[in-house]
C-alpha cells in the first residue's frame, strides 16, 4: 500500500508538471503519455496474472497473498496512470469503451474486495452449521432421509421402523398429512417458497402451532424436525452468502479479460496508425 | 469283598460294602434326583437334592451316605419329596430362569427338576446381592447368578483334568466359584479344556458358540482333533460343541492362502507342507516432488524406495515384522513356514488385517481356526512350548537385531539369551507394569500393541504406542543398575492380545556389562525418551483443562487453522494440497470451530497417535521429532485410516507392475495403495495450503499458539 501511495504521488507530481507544460495539453501519444500508458497497461497485465497464478498454486513464485496484495494495490494504481495517459479525456469510441470498461472493472474490483472483506464475517456468524459448499446437496439429502425416518416413527409408514410413538390413529394421520403438506415439500425444495416453512422467521410459529395441534408424545419428533428445518435455513443462507462472495467475479473476471484484450488492440492501433 | 443287605423302597437289595445309597439304588433301577453328584466325580453331598429317609434323626444325602446292613431306605415318601421340592424351589428362587443352558439346549438340570416337581414360580424372593457375570474367556461364558455351588466344575477341573484352576471363594451370599485367585476366567491359568462347562448342571458355565460362522474347508472330527497333541487334554464334548470353529484346508502348490491387507478372523496352523510368506506391496514410500527446482513441472506423487531416497532417521531396519513366527528380511521380504508353524494370530485374536501374503510352496494341509479354538490351543502347554521354541529358534535373533541398539549383539550372547528369555501373554486391558513398580524385566513386543502412559491430573497422558519391534522397561532397569531397585517410570497396558519377550533383570544387566556400547545407546535413548515425556507433560499441564478435554486438540502438535473471517471459501488451500500430492488432497476444509477459527481436517501429528495401533506390519511410527512417518513396507490395508478419529489419513492409489498369477512370467498392472497423511510439504519452507491462500486465512500453528489466539489466559486456567 505504501509503495502504491508513494508511486501515485510521484506520478501525480510528474503528470501535473507535464500537463501544465505540455503545449496543447497532455496527450496519450506523447512520450510521457506513452510512458504512463505502458506502465498502466503493464500493471493491468500483472493484475490479470493473478488468475493464472491461482491455477498453479504450488509453484513457488511468490505467496498467493503477495500476489493478491499486488493485484489490489497495483491494480488500483493503474487507474490514475491510465487517466494520466489519456489526459482525463475519452476521445475516440474505442478509447471511450476502454475507459468505461476500465471503470467497471476497477469498480467491481473495489466492490469485490469490500465483499470479501466483510461478508466472510456474515457467513461465520450467520451460519454456525456451515458445511462445504459442494456438499450442500448431499447434506440436504441426508436431512431429508433423517426427517423421513423421524416421520416414520410417528406415522408408521416405514416398514423398518421398530418403535412407533404411542398416539391415537387420528393423530398419526394428522401428523402424516402435516408432514406431507408442509415439511416434506420444504425439504425437497427449500428455496422454492412452497410452504410457510420457507420463511425462517415463520418456522418457529409453524411448529408451535403444530405442537398445539398434535399430542404431546409427538413433540420430541417435532423438535427434531424443527432443528432439521433450521439447518436447512442455514444451508440456504450459506448458499446466498456464498453467491454474494463469488458472484461479483462473474462481472469482474470476463470484463477484465475483455479490457486486457481491447487494451492490446488499442495499443496496436494507436502505435501503428 | 463283603456285602451289605438293605431295603430300598421296600425292595431288598445286596450291594458290595462301601457302596453309597445312591449307587445302590441306581444299580437296582431306583432313580434318585441329584444336582451336585456326577458319576465320574467324588461325591460331596452339597445340594441335598438326593436326600432319602434312612430312619435316622435327619435325612441323608444318598450320594455320600454309605449303605449299611439292614438299613431301610425310603426315597420317595411324601415327606422326602416335600423336602426335595422345597430345596429345588429355594434354588430356583435365585436362578435366572431360563438360564443360558436352558435357552441353548433346553437341558438345565435344575430347571428340568423344577418342571418335574411342578414348580412354576418359586414362593421365595430373589437374592439381593448379585454375583455378576464373567465374559473374559473366549470360549466359556460364566454366569455366577446361575451357579448353585454344586462344585461339579471344581471337581471336573481338579479330578478329571488335573488343572486345579477352579476353587471356591467367599462366604454366605457372596460365596461362588473362582479361577485362580479370583481372576477373571480369561486372565486365569484356565486352559479352556471345557471340562467345567461340560460338568456344570446349569447355565453357570456355558459354551460361547461361534454362531452362524461356517468356515470353508473340510470339517475335522473330534477324534481327529483329539489325535493332535494340543487337543488331547481338551474335553471331547467341548470340542464337539466347537467343531465348526476349526476346519482342515488343503492348498495346492502355488495357491494363495491369504493376502496382505485383507481382513480376516482366522489363524492357520500348518500340519503338512510349506508356505512362502512375502509382501507384494512395493517397498517404497510416497514422495511428492517438483516445486522450486523445476517449478514449471507440476508436483507429482510417486513411490520411491530407499535407494532413491533415504529419509532422515529411516533407521537401519533390516527386517519387517509380520504376524507369524518369523520376520521378513527387508532386502528380500520372503520367508518360509513349515509344519508346526502358526500364523495369523493377530488377525484371529484382534481382527487386524493380514500382514503378509502366504502362498503354498508345496501342497499343504493346514488347520484354519477361529478365535475360540486358537485360544484353546494357545493355552495348551505342549503347543505353547512348541511355538515358543519355534520363535526362539527362528525369529528371536532377527527380532532383537531389528532393534538398532541391539544390532551388535554377538551370536553367542543371543544363544545364551535364547534359553533364558520368556514369552509372556497378556489379554486386552491387562496391566503389564505400573508406574512405581520395581523394574525387574526388559520387554520386547512380539505381537500386539502396548500403551505406555503416565497418570495425570484430569486423565492419563499417553506417551507411546509400541507395536512389534518396540521395547520398554529399560529406563527402570538402567536406573536401578545391579541393585535391582529401579522403578517403572510409566504404566504399560495391553491394548489387545499382546505377546512379549521378557528378558529378566539379571540377563539384562549381564547384557549391559558385556556390551557397554549397547548400554550407552540405551542410556542415550532413555534420556531422550524422558526428555520428550517431560516436555509432553509440561505442555499438557500448561493447557487449560477444558481445552485439554476438548476434542483431543491438546494431543496435536500442529494444527491447520483457518480464520473464517478472512477465508472466502475459495478452496485454494484444498486445490493446492491436491496439486501438491497428485490429485489426492490431504486436507478437508471442515472440522471443529472455535470462535471464528476452523481447525481443518488435516494430520495433527498427535501425541497420542491412535493411527499407529494395529498396523499389521508396524509401518506407521513416529520420528524423534514426533512427526508421523509411514515406512516403505506399508501394505495399504487402510487400518490406520480407519483408526484415525479425525479422518486425517488417506489411501493413495498407485499403479504398479506385478506378476500375473494366471500367466507366470507375465507382468500386469495392479493398483496398490499406500497410506498418506499431511507431510507439511517438508520439501518447502511452507505447506502448500498456507502458501496458496490469497487472504492470509490459513495457518499451521501449535495448539499453544492457537489457544492464545482464542484469548484464553493459559496461566490463569492452569492455576484454577
Amino acid at each position: 500500500m505504501i509503495v502504491t501511495v508513494v508511486a501515485f504521488v510521484i506520478c501525480l507530481l510528474i503528470y501535473v508538471f507535464y500537463a501544465v507544460r505540455a503545449p496543447g495539453g497532455p496527450r496519450g501519444g506523447s512520450a510521457l503519455g506513452l510512458t504512463f500508458g505502458i506502465a498502466g497497461y503493464a500493471l493491468m497485465l500483472y493484475a490479470g496474472l493473478l488468475g493464472a497464478r491461482k491455477q498453479v498454486p504450488v509453484w513457488r513464485i511468490g505467496r498467493a497473498q503477495t500476489w493478491m496484495r499486488g493485484h489490489i494495490w497495483l491494480g488500483l494504481l493503474s487507474l490514475p496512470l491510465i487517466l494520466f495517459h489519456g489526459g482525463f479525456a475519452f476521445r475516440g469510441p474505442l478509447t471511450a469503451v476502454l475507459m468505461w470498461l476500465f471503470f467497471i472493472v476497477i469498480g467491481s474490483g473495489i466492490v469485490g474486495a469490500a465483499i470479501q472483506h466483510f461478508v466472510p464475517r456474515l457467513m461465520t456468524t450467520g451460519v454456525p452449521m456451515e458445511t462445504i459448499y459442494e456438499e450442500i446437496p448431499h447434506v440436504r439429502a441426508q436431512l431429508r432421509a433423517e426427517a423421513d425416518q423421524l416421520a416414520a416413527t410417528v406415522s408408521g409408514a416405514a416398514s423398518e421402523v421398530s418403535t412407533l410413538v404411542d398416539i391415537e390413529q387420528e393423530d398419526r394421520e394428522r401428523f402424516h398429512q402435516v408432514y406431507l403438506d408442509k415439511v416434506r415439500p420444504f425439504l425437497e425444495n427449500p428455496d422454492a417458497g412452497l410452504t410457510e416453512l420457507s420463511d425462517a422467521r415463520r418456522t418457529a410459529e409453524v411448529f408451535e402451532s403444530l405442537r398445539r395441534l398434535l399430542a404431546s408424545p409427538v413433540h420430541p419428533v417435532l423438535d427434531d424436525l424443527q432443528n432439521i428445518c433450521e439447518e436447512e435455513h442455514q444451508l440456504s443462507r450459506q448458499v446466498r452468502i456464498y453467491r454474494w462472495l463469488h458472484a461479483w467475479l462473474l462481472v469482474h473476471v470476463p470484463l477484465s479479460i475483455a479490457l486486457l484484450v481491447l487494451g492490446g488492440v488499442h495499443a496496436v492501433m494507436a502505435l501503428r496508425y | 469283598m463283603s456285602e451289605v443287605q438293605l431295603t430300598i423302597d421296600g425292595m431288598p437289595v445286596t450291594v458290595p460294602e462301601g457302596t453309597t445309597v445312591f449307587d445302590a439304588a441306581r444299580m437296582h433301577g431306583i432313580p434318585i434326583p441329584t444336582l451336585c453328584h456326577q458319576q465320574n466325580e467324588t461325591p460331596v453331598g452339597v445340594c441335598r437334592v438326593c436326600v432319602v429317609d434312612v430312619n435316622a434323626r435327619v435325612y441323608a444325602a444318598s450320594c455320600v451316605r454309605q449303605a449299611e446292613n439292614k438299613m431301610v431306605v425310603t426315597t420317595n415318601s411324601d415327606k422326602v419329596r416335600k423336602a426335595r421340592r422345597t430345596l429345588i424351589e429355594l434354588l430356583m428362587a435365585d436362578h435366572p430362569s431360563p438360564c443360558a443352558r436352558q435357552r441353548q439346549s433346553g437341558d438345565c438340570e435344575l430347571e428340568t427338576l423344577a418342571r418335574l416337581e411342578g414348580i412354576a414360580q418359586p414362593r421365595y424372593p430373589r437374592r439381593l446381592s448379585p454375583r455378576g457375570q464373567d465374559n473374559s474367556s473366549l470360549v466359556i461364558a460364566v454366569d455366577h447368578e446361575a451357579c448353585i455351588l454344586c462344585d461339579r466344575c471344581i471337581r471336573g477341573c481338579d479330578e478329571i483334568r488335573h488343572n486345579n484352576v477352579l476353587g471356591r471363594r467367599g462366604k454366605g451370599f457372596m460365596a461362588g466359584i473362582a479361577f485362580d485367585y479370583n481372576l477373571p476366567m480369561g486372565n486365569s491359568s484356565c486352559v479352556s479344556c471345557g471340562e467345567c462347562m461340560v460338568s456344570c448342571p446349569t447355565g453357570a458355565l456355558t459354551n460361547k458358540s461361534v454362531v452362524k460362522t461356517v468356515l470353508p474347508g473340510e470339517p475335522v472330527s473330534v477324534d481327529d482333533l483329539l489325535d493332535l497333541p494340543y487337543f488331547q487334554k481338551v474335553s471331547g464334548t467341548f470340542l464337539d460343541l466347537n467343531k465348526n470353529a476349526v476346519v482342515r484346508r488343503h492348498f495346492k502348490k502355488g495357491e494363495i492362502v491369504c493376502r496382505e491387507g485383507e481382513y480376516g478372523s482366522t489363524a492357520f496352523y500348518i500340519l503338512e507342507g510349506s508356505a512362502d510368506v512375502s509382501l507384494s506391496t512395493p517397498l517404497a514410500h510416497v514422495k511428492s516432488g517438483g516445486g522450486a527446482s523445476g517449478f514449471f513441472k507440476k508436483l507429482t506423487s510417486q513411490l520411491v524406495g530407499r535407494k532413491q531416497e533415504r529419509r532422515e532417521e529411516e533407521g537401519e531396519r533390516t527386517s519387517i515384522p509380520i504376524d507369524a513366527s518369523v520376520d521378513l528380511p527387508y532386502n528380500n521380504p520372503v520367508a518360509t513356514l513349515g509344519p508346526g508353524d502358526l500364523f495369523g494370530e493377530m488377525t484371529c485374536m484382534s481382527l487386524y488385517p493380514r500382514s503378509a501374503t502366504v502362498q503354498a510352496a508345496t501342497d499343504c494341509v493346514m488347520l484354519e481356526m477361529l478365535r475360540n479354538v486358537l485360544d484353546i490351543i494357545q493355552r495348551n502347554k505342549t503347543l505353547k512350548a512348541q511355538l515358543d521354541a519355534n520363535y526362539k529358534k527362528r525369529a528371536l535373533d532377527d527380532h532383537l537385531r531389528s532393534v538398532p541398539i541391539f544390532a551388535s549383539l554377538t551370536p553367542e550372547f543371543i544363544d545364551l539369551l535364547r534359553e533364558k528369555v520368556e514369552l509372556v501373554r497378556y489379554n486386552k486391558g491387562d496391566v503389564i507394569c505400573n508406574q512405581g513398580d520395581i523394574a525387574d524385566s526388559f520387554y520386547l513386543v512380539r505381537l500386539g500393541f502396548v500403551k505406555v502412559l503416565e497418570p495425570h491430573p484430569g486423565g492419563e497422558l499417553v506417551l507411546a504406542y509400541l507395536g512389534r519391534g518396540g521395547y520398554f522397561g529399560e529406563i527402570g532397569l538402567l536406573a536401578g543398575g545391579t541393585s535391582g531397585e529401579g522403578r517403572r517410570t510409566a504404566t504399560c497396558t495391553a491394548l489387545d492380545h499382546v505377546e512379549l519377550v521378557r528378558i529378566r533383570g539379571e540377563e539384562f544387566n549381564a547384557m549391559m556389562a558385556q556390551f557397554p556400547e549397547i548400554r550407552r545407546s540405551l542410556e542415550t535413548a532413555a534420556r531422550e525418551r524422558q526428555e520428550q515425556n517431560r516436555q509432553r507433560l509440561t505442555t499438557a499441564t500448561s493447557m487449560p483443562l477444558d481445552h485439554f478435554l476438548a476434542q483431543g486438540l491438546m494431543e496435536a502438535q500442529s494444527l491447520l487453522v483457518l480464520d473464517l473471517e478472512r477465508c472466502t471459501r475459495c478452496d485454494a488451500c484444498v486445490r493446492a494440497c491436491a496439486d501438491a500430492h497428485d490429485g489426492v488432497t490431504r486436507l478437508i476444509r471442515e472440522g471443529l470451530r472455535f470462535e471464528n477459527y476452523l481447525v481443518a481436517t488435516s494430520c495433527r501429528q498427535c501425541r497420542d497417535p491412535l493411527c499407529m495401533v494395529g498396523c499389521p506390519v508396524g509401518a506407521i511410527r513416529r520420528r524423534n521429532s514426533l512427526e508421523v512417518i509411514i515406512e516403505n513396507w506399508c501394505i495399504g490395508c487402510g487400518l490406520c485410516a480407519k483408526n484415525c478419529p479425525y479422518g486425517n489419513i488417506n489411501m493413495h492409489p498407485f499403479t504398479v507392475m506385478a506378476n500375473d498369477p494366471v500367466s507366470p512370467g507375465r507382468q500386469m498392472a495392479v493398483v496398490k495403495q499406500k497410506a498418506t497423511s499431511c507431510d507439511l510439504c517438508t520439501e518447502h519452507a511452507e505447506p502448500s495450503c498456507v502458501y496458496a491462500c490469497p487472504h492470509d486465512a490459513a495457518h499451521r500453528v501449535e495448539p499453544n499458539e492457537f489457544f492464545r489466539w482464542l484469548g484464553t489466559p493459559l496461566e490463569t486456567e492452569a492455576r484454577r
